[in-house]
């Protein structure tokens, strides 16, 4: 009974495990090489089918594009803002550093929907805060659209999302920062190398591990990301703010064919494994060193 | 001896908070969308229902209109979902077809409550031989007029296409000098795919398009006078800019603000729109007009068609209590109750005989204009794929076609080969 206590205390987080995790991933690949629709329910095996409607479907090439820029250039502008206030952070100037500190993170703690209708709002055409204050400056007309321009939709979700990500990097880099050690600093400073020179030679190359964690998690978190895309234009006008996990919804939920939303599921999860095995082999390069 | 007194501990405990069974029948009815008066008119209906029926509790969820069919088809599918539920009419094809509503005309008094209705109203829930639900409330769609902004130009408001494109430019201007302009003719509500639908499609109905041929089997929208009347809205767009440049983003509160705040001065509605605009800016008045007709059409302005959609209450297949439902059912769609949308502004047309040829309806404000409309209004074609066609194909291409992206030809013939394709069971 001893010996087999530990394992039957395992038994309700493996249960738990088991029917949130596995049950749902494995239905999901059944699905995927199924005709499954929720009007007319399953009608058998149909190979892949699925997968060959998703990847010839010109919607879904678009939606990879935009998911692709989305994530990458989202993920990099949010590390070059994060490691910017991140130094401005670590020049330590006594309380009011910390007072920033908690301000520069408020980004972070709000919901991402909250965070998506505020950003909505604030673009809008006529009553935007956004458009009020570009005006005023001359920098762009009154009443300029942005969520409505199938050539600005995309960016304007992008920074939203560069706004809700770039406090996460800066807390990080903030970490990264302060455990340079200060002698490099000071040797460097000994040789008369300059500021800029300290930060191309010393500060990134010892922030280098931190950058490529944050970079393949900042990109697999973005491709993820469902809610700011769903809430501020749900993937319009007209297809320009597409991105995958919204265009899932899209085949599952509007078009109600559940095996072709199973397969591109099934695409991106492959897709962010790819990029978390990159994530770990980064790690466990870093640890090594 | 310590372990077990721990496991039986818990074991006692996880039986006792199971809770009581209740002893009577619970209903549950779920109320997609409406004003929060409409929400208080149903939670009272509701009470009065309990009232009268000991026994029976009803358990009402307030869910979003928005996602109504996305909610249902997932509740349905999994085989759970309420007793009774509001949803839009031409859901009975759909959702009558895969098995979901109870058709209604099976309970053995339902041939008296028939009575009740309007016939062509109560059509509206058919599908092939079934009923699917009782009429709720009925909407036309209309051509509402900022009244301030009319006023101030000397306009009346259009009645025909030439008149309508006309009127949108005249009120297309810059107000405050500055250069740009901020005040717009028509906004369009491009941000909700089926809203989208539902407000282009009169245009298409007052023109004598039809959307399906009469047997269902063929797409009709692409006909000349489609053509024609995408291209009204598309040049007012891309040579007049007389339509709001952001309408691709735009929902019911865009729509709502930029009509209260005199930056748009007509807006393709129905009966809720003044109640909503009046929450926003007590007092706001505006024009109810029948949406115009093509120029040659103008001897057919009081009677060619409008679209015509309808909220009705239906009982879920599979509740357990079809009896229990049906009742609850009757109580919120009687003609005591219909009374309520003409003396209350519910946001939506009364659906009974004796609630729309009441002394009331006639000296209520609009309320003629909608039931003068409703007498010659057609609903969207009852075929289970029309709610797919309207958002997923006609809508995007429409939007195409008024950006500029596609000819308003090209762009209708593309959606009604996609469309048709859907309809043979080819995609």
């Amino acid at each position: 009974m001893k010996k087999a206590t530990p394992y039957l205390l395992l038994v309700p987080a493996l249960l738990f495990t088991v029917f949130v995790l596995v049950y749902p991933l494995v239905q999901n690949l059944i699905n995927s090489f199924s005709d499954v629709s929720m009007i007319t329910g399953r009608s058998g095996w149909t190979g892949f089918s699925n997968y060959k409607h998703v990847f010839h479907d010109t919607l879904f090439w678009r939606s990879f594009g935009n998911t692709s820029v989305y994530a990458v250039v989202g993920t990099v502008v949010a590390l070059i803002l994060g490691l910017g206030f991140a130094l401005l952070l670590n020049l330590k100037l006594g309380k009011i550093t910390t007072v920033m500190g908690c301000l520069y993170t408020v980004p972070w703690i709000i919901s991402p929907v909250v965070a998506g209708f505020a950003w909505k709002w604030l673009l809008n055409d006529h009553f935007g805060v956004v458009n009020y204050w570009l005006a005023s400056a001359g920098i762009v007309k009154a009443g300029t659209t942005w969520l409505g321009n199938p050539g600005t939709a995309l960016i304007c979700v992008m920074l939203a999302r560069i706004w809700q990500f770039y406090p996460f990097a800066m807390v990080m880099f903030l970490a990264g920062l302060q455990s340079i050690p200060q002698e490099q600093y000071e040797a460097a400073a000994v040789d008369g190398a300059t500021m800029v020179r300290r930060f191309f030679h010393i500060t990134l190359p010892n922030l280098k591990t931190v950058t490529s964690v944050m970079l393949v998690l900042g990109v697999i978190w973005s491709f993820n990301d469902f809610n700011m895309v769903f809430v501020m234009t749900r993937g319009g006008p007209m297809n320009s703010s597409m991105v995958l996990p919204v265009l899932v919804r899209e085949f599952s939920f509007v078009q109600f064919d559940l095996g072709k939303g199973s397969a591109l599921s099934v695409v991106i999860f492959a897709l962010l494994t790819t990029l978390s095995y990159l994530y770990l082999k980064v790690l466990a390069r870093g640890e090594s060193t | 001896m310590k372990r077990t007194t721990f496991i039986a501990l818990v074991l006692s405990i996880s039986l006792l908070s199971c809770g009581k069974k209740s002893d009577g029948i619970v209903l549950h009815d779920w109320n997609f969308g409406g004003r929060p008066k409409l929400i208080e008119f149903l939670r009272q209906r509701v009470y009065s229902f309990e009232k009268t029926h000991p026994g029976i509790k009803v358990e009402q969820s307030d869910k979003s209109w928005n996602m109504i069919r996305e909610i249902l088809y997932a509740d349905f599918s999994a085989g759970a979902g309420p007793d009774v539920m509001n949803t839009h009419s031409n859901f009975a094809a759909e959702f009558g077809e895969a098995g979901f509503y109870y058709p209604v005309n099976k309970f053995p008094d339902f041939e008296q409550v028939k009575q009740w209705y309007v016939p062509h109203l109560l059509e509206s829930t058919r599908y092939k031989d079934n009923y699917y639900g009782l009429p709720s409330s009925a909407i036309a769609f209309v051509l509402c007029c900022n009244k301030e902004l009319f006023d101030k130009e000397g306009i009346a408001p259009p009645k025909t296409w030439s008149q309508f494109r006309e009127a949108a430019k005249r009120l297309t201007k810059d107000t405050d000098g500055d250069g740009v302009i901020d005040q717009f003719g028509l906004v369009l509500m491009g941000g909700d795919k089926g809203g989208f639908a539902y407000r282009m499609i009169p245009f298409f109905f007052k023109a004598g398009v039809n959307v399906m041929s009469e047997d269902l089997k063929k797409i009709e929208f692409n006909s000349p006078m489609g053509v024609a009347a995408l291209k009204l809205i598309a040049d007012m767009y891309q040579v007049d800019h007389s339509i709001t440049p952001g309408f691709l983003a735009y929902t019911h509160s865009e729509v709502n603000d930029l009509f209260s705040g005199n930056k748009a001065a007509m807006s393709i509605e129905g009966p809720w729109f003044r109640g909503m605009v009046g929450d926003k800016n007590p007092g706001k008045d505006m024009y109810v007009v029948p949406v115009p007709v093509p120029d040659d059409m103008i001897a057919q302005y009081d009677t060619a068609p409008t679209l015509q959609d309808m909220v009705m209450y239906s009982i879920n297949a599979r509740s357990k209590h079809l009896n229990e439902a049906w009742e609850l059912l009757k109580h919120l769609r009687n003609e005591e109750a219909d009374m309520f949308w003409i003396t209350q502004d519910l946001g939506a047309t009364a659906t009974t005989k004796s609630a729309l040829n009441s002394r009331e309806a006639k000296s209520i404000k609009d309320i003629p204009l909608y039931i003068n409309e409703l007498n010659h209004a057609r609903p969207w074609p009852p075929h289970p794929q029309m709610i797919a066609i309207a958002s997923n194909i006609y809508t995007p291409y429409c939007q195409k076609a008024i950006v500029g992206e596609l000819s308003p030809k090209a762009a209708l013939d593309q959606a009604a080969r996609e469309a048709q394709d859907l309809v043979d069971g080819k995609k």
